[in-house]
């Protein structure tokens, strides 16, 4: 038996669908399309039932690509829970009326019931059940209030195909309304006022910068502290002995040693520098990207249960729309910051390919991802805070250009922002964990094999000499355009596979500041790492990843010789 | 007197008379419950032409003005007419 949970955006869906369903939900792409669902088991008194969210959709008249694919999946399910949102039932029940009409068997979740007592809105809901004819239970899914009577309400839901034609739903939605809601009292809640405040021009932005400042230190320091003390411990006392075990078994030195384990620093394993795919190849991503992510993910999905996330793409519209985005196209570049990977993925919730394009083209050239900041940071962070200052005011600036020089350039309408801002909402944690362990799991899935294959790849290249071959052939130009040294080549073109590795080799080089800055600024924008390029291989396809690539390199060309041009006047 | 939805200045109410119905924005809109006889109230707006907030049944809503000025609006009296002139 398939049930599915439909109803409006910002509803509860996903937090009844958190309560219903155990561990084990998986989240995957609705055939033939970009648009993500998530589906997990529930288990009734007889059976075990799939039960998939579906993507939030107004009406069944499909006006996106989500509503489109609700749509079709309807035609799939067995059971309807139409979930409703009480403080704001009147534009609820259109949805609720058209499915009611498909003639599915149906059970309405009256959710957001807190709320509503606490503004004063009163629902019959025997009434209610009477008006629409199929069970009507009010849920609170925060506390799990009345999300056990639901699912025994199952066995009682109804078919009813009433005959109201399309164009009379609304009247017959006022009547409706009319026979069973009473609004007592209503007045600016504290919520209100924030919610007010977020959104005003002039303060709303001073917020997002504190807000954004607060999450990223939040990253920076809990991160930091989840590498240092936890998944290096780990790796020191249980990780660390297996591969001494497994290297000494392969007798220290050959081939199979030379891929798995790496070089042993004086006569050691270290997982940093020994670059075998069991030694340095896991700790880097697990032990060093992987709490980052973790963190940043953490605060990304907090924000967006909480409802920040629509206030701050309203807020940054304005700039956007110039860059032929909207607002909304943040979340792909939000997301884009914790790793490239999810980020291109997230670029599904855009509507056109010109907008597509844009975004995955910025996220990949402009957006830096946690691994990056990591290993850059501890690249420039020693000689002070002016490296990262010029790094970043760099990637801003050439964001914001490269941006307004695609739109026009780019033939194509630039669509614009229609979003509800929903009121702020405590988030429910299992439900926000939910959506963590799925980020990271995209993570683990996608972009970990490809971090693999890259350690193992450079250690290929190395090994027969290409890098060296390339080295000399690059040197030239690296010195002429960069002001780099010929040492500096082969990190930079190890950079295409691993950017930490490459931060790693271009360390002991003794470089000066300036050289710093300009090879740091190559490395995060001249080509996204090679699970990116996969990614951006499927979302995109081959002509618009060449269009993507050749872009890439005249950004690289004319902004490394330009920064260091600039770098060199200013005297650095 | 009619304006655009674009065009209601900050604090002013409107009753929505008319839609440009075959813009596919102006439909979404419709679905999310900005729709004909419903009286709107303009939240905000962000500066340098960028997105207008208004709400409607206590729930807010942000959109580009070139959706807000598809929608036609009969203005009403302003909300805190307590406190400021009405002509
Ligand atoms: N007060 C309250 N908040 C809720 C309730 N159900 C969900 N929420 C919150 O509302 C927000 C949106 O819920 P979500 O499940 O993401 O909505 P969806 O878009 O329909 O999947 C989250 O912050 C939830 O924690 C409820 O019954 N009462
Ligand atoms: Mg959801």
């Amino acid at each position: 038996m398939r049930i599915l949970l439909m109803g409006s955006p910002n509803v509860g869906k996903s937090a009844i669908f958190s309560r219903l369903t155990g561990t084990h939900v998986v989240a995957s792409n609705y055939s033939g399309t970009t648009v993500e669902f998530t589906s997990g088991n529930l288990r009734l008194e007889k059976e075990t039932a799939e039960i998939i969210d579906v993507p939030g959709s107004y009406t069944l008249e499909p006006t996106n690509a989500a509503e489109a694919v609700a749509v079709e999946m309807l035609k799939e399910g067995d059971i309807i829970i139409n979930v409703l949102d009480a403080t704001n039932l009147e534009r609820n029940l259109n949805l609720t009326l058209q499915l009611l009409q498909t003639g599915k068997p149906m059970v309405v979740a009256l959710n957001m019931w807190d709320e509503a007592l606490e503004h004063g809105i009163d629902i019959d809901t025997d009434e209610l059940e009477k008006q629409l004819g199929v069970p009507v239970v009010p849920t609170c899914a925060i506390s799990g209030e009345g999300v056990k009577l639901l699912t025994e309400r199952l066995g009682d839901a109804a078919t009813i195909k009433p005959k109201t034609e399309p164009e009379d739903i609304w009247h017959r939605v006022g009547e409706i309304i009319d026979k069973v809601q009473h609004i007592e009292h209503r007045h600016p809640t504290a919520g209100q006022m924030l919610s007010h405040a977020t959104v005003h021009p002039v303060i709303g932005p001073f917020i997002a910068a504190v807000v954004l400042f607060l999450s990223f230190a939040f990253v920076a320091y809990i991160g930091d502290w989840l590498h240092e003390e936890v998944m290096e411990e780990i790796f020191e006392f249980v990780w660390e002995p297996v591969t001494g075990w497994i290297s000494a078994a392969l007798g220290g030195e050959g081939f199979f040693h030379s891929v798995l384990i790496g070089e042993l620093i004086e006569g050691e394993i270290d997982m940093n520098e020994s670059f075998g795919l069991l030694t340095t190849g896991l700790f880097i991503p697990i032990a060093v990207i992987l709490p980052f992510i973790f963190c940043f993910y953490f605060i990304l999905s907090l924000l967006e249960d909480i409802g920040y996330l629509p206030r701050l793409g309203v807020l940054i519209d304005t700039l956007m729309h110039r860059m032929g985005l909207h607002g909304l196209s943040i979340v792909p570049m939000m997301l884009g910051l914790g790793c490239n990977v999810p980020g291109a993925m997230a670029g599904r919730i855009l509507e056109t390919r010109k907008e597509r394009f844009i975004a995955l083209t910025l996220v990949s050239i402009c957006v830096p991802c946690m691994a990056q900041l990591a290993m850059v940071a501890g690249l420039l962070g020693e000689a002070g805070i002016i490296g990262l200052a010029v790094l970043f005011f760099t990637l801003v600036i050439l964001w914001i250009a490269l941006g307004i020089s695609m739109k026009f350039l780019l033939k194509g309408e630039t669509p614009e922002i229609l979003v509800d801002i929903p009121p702020y909402r405590l988030p429910y944690w299992k439900s926000l964990l939910k959506k963590v362990y799925m980020r990271m799991m995209g993570f683990i899935r996608e972009a970990l094999p490809y971090v693999l294959l890259g350690v193992f790849a450079v250690q290929l290249l190395y090994t027969l000499g290409v890098i060296d071959l390339l080295d000399r052939f690059f040197t030239a130009p690296a010195q002429m355009l960069f002001g780099l040294p010929g040492e500096a080549v082969g990190p930079l073109l190890v950079g295409f596979l691993r950017k930490d590795v490459a931060v790693g080799m271009l360390a002991p080089l003794g470089l000066e500041l300036r050289q710093l800055i300009v090879a740091s600024v190559i490395l995060v924008i001249y080509f996204p790492c090679a699970a990116t390029f996969v990614v951006l291989f499927k979302e995109m396809g081959l002509r618009d990843l060449l269009k993507a690539t050749a872009v890439m390199i005249v950004v690289v060309l004319v902004t490394g010789t330009g920064l260091n041009a600039i770098l060199r006047i200013a005297g650095l | 007197m009619y304006k655009t939805l674009a065009e209601l200045e900050k604090g002013e109410v409107g009753e929505v008379v008319g839609f440009d119905s075959g813009h596919m924005p102006c439909r979404r809109l419709e679905s999310m419950g900005v729709r004909q006889g419903k009286t709107v109230t303009r939240v905000s707006s962000q500066l340098m032409g960028g997105p207008i907030t208004i709400s409607v049944d206590g729930r807010q809503t942000a959109m580009g003005r070139g959706i807000a000025s598809k929608v036609k609006v009969k203005l009403l009296e302003r909300e805190n007419s307590g406190r400021m002139s009405q002509n």
